[in-house]
C-alpha cells in the first residue's frame, strides 16, 4: 500500500483497489465500518460476542463479493444490506429466546457503556436516566421485527430514510410510515414512565 | 386541526417532514392544547433518549481478526 492515504480516498476507490489486488487495503473498509456494523447487528440480536461474530461475517461476505458492488451507489448501503440480509437470517434461524446481554469489562477493548455520566446532575438522575433507557431499550425491543429494524437504523444508527428503504428494499414511503408508527407504539408502551 | 390528526401526526412534526402548511396548523394546535403539546413534548424526548444510547465499541484486535480470515485468493463477483 506504498503512498496509501486511506483519509482523502473514497469507499469506491478503496474497493478498486481491493479489487486490483491489494487486499490489505480491505483494512481500511473494516475501519471504517467495524463500529456503525457492531452498532447495528448488537441492537439487532442484544448478544455483544454473537454481534462480532455476525459483524465478521459481513465483512467477509463483502469481501467475497466484492465485484459485485456498483459503485453508482453507496458503499455503506451495500454494506449494511449486506448486514440486514445476513443478521436477519441469522435471527430466523436461531428462533430462541433472546440472551440478555453481556459484555464484560476486559472482553478486548468492548466499550459499550452507558451514557450516565453525560446525562446526569445526581446518582438519583443517573438510576432514573439507567431506569428509563432500560424501558426505552425494552419497549423498542417489544416492536415487530419490521419496525424494530427501522428504530435500530435510524435511531442508533443515523442512517437517512432512503438508504433505510435501499437496505430493507421497501418502498420509501412505507419506511416513513413505519417508522412513524414505530413512535407512536414506543409512546403507548412507555405512557407510564413518561 | 383537531387534536386526534395532530397525535397522528406528530411522529413526523418531530422530524419536521411537514409541509409549511401543516406545520402552521399543527404549531396553531399546539399553542392552544397542554395536552397535545406535552404528547409532543414527550415525543421529543423519546427520540432524543433513543438517539443517545452510546455506541457498541469492538475490541481493538478485531480489524486484524477479520484481515486474518480473509480467503487467499481475490474477491469474486456478478458484474
Amino acid at each position: 500500500m506504498a503512498g496509501f492515504q486511506q483519509k482523502v480516498l473514497t469507499d469506491t476507490e478503496v474497493v478498486r483497489i481491493v479489487l486490483d489486488g491489494d487486499q490489505e487495503a480491505f483494512a481500511v473498509i473494516v475501519e471504517r465500518y467495524q463500529k456503525g456494523l457492531a452498532n447495528y447487528i448488537f441492537h439487532m440480536v442484544r448478544h455483544y460476542e454473537e454481534s462480532l461474530e455476525l459483524t465478521q461475517e459481513v465483512f467477509l461476505k463483502a469481501y467475497a463479493n466484492l465485484a459485485s458492488f456498483d459503485s453508482a451507489y453507496k458503499f455503506s448501503t451495500w454494506l449494511y444490506k449486506i448486514a440486514s440480509n445476513h443478521t436477519i437470517d441469522h435471527m430466523r434461524k436461531q428462533r430462541a429466546p433472546e440472551s440478555p446481554i453481556e459484555i464484560s469489562a476486559d472482553d478486548g477493548g468492548g466499550t459499550y457503556e452507558l451514557p450516565l455520566e453525560s446525562h446526569a446532575q445526581s446518582p438519583h438522575d443517573s438510576l432514573a436516566m439507567k431506569d428509563m433507557m432500560g424501558r426505552i431499550r425494552e419497549a423498542v425491543d417489544g416492536l415487530p421485527s419490521s419496525y424494530r429494524e427501522l428504530v435500530i437504523l435510524r435511531h442508533f444508527n443515523f442512517r437517512s430514510y432512503e438508504e433505510m428503504a435501499k437496505i430493507t428494499g421497501l418502498p420509501l414511503g412505507t419506511v416513513k410510515n413505519r417508522i412513524f408508527r414505530a413512535r407512536q407504539m414506543l409512546m403507548e408502551r412507555l405512557k407510564d414512565v413518561r | 386541526m383537531h387534536c386526534r390528526k395532530v397525535l397522528e401526526l406528530l411522529p413526523k412534526f418531530i422530524e419536521n417532514d411537514f409541509s409549511e402548511q401543516e406545520r402552521a396548523a399543527v404549531e396553531a394546535h399546539l399553542k392552544e392544547c397542554e395536552a397535545c403539546r406535552l404528547e409532543f413534548e414527550a415525543m421529543g424526548r423519546l427520540v432524543e433518549t433513543l438517539e443517545s444510547f452510546p455506541p457498541v465499541g469492538v475490541p481493538k484486535s478485531f480489524k486484524e481478526a477479520v484481515m486474518r480470515a480473509l480467503p487467499a485468493k481475490k474477491p469474486r463477483g456478478e458484474k
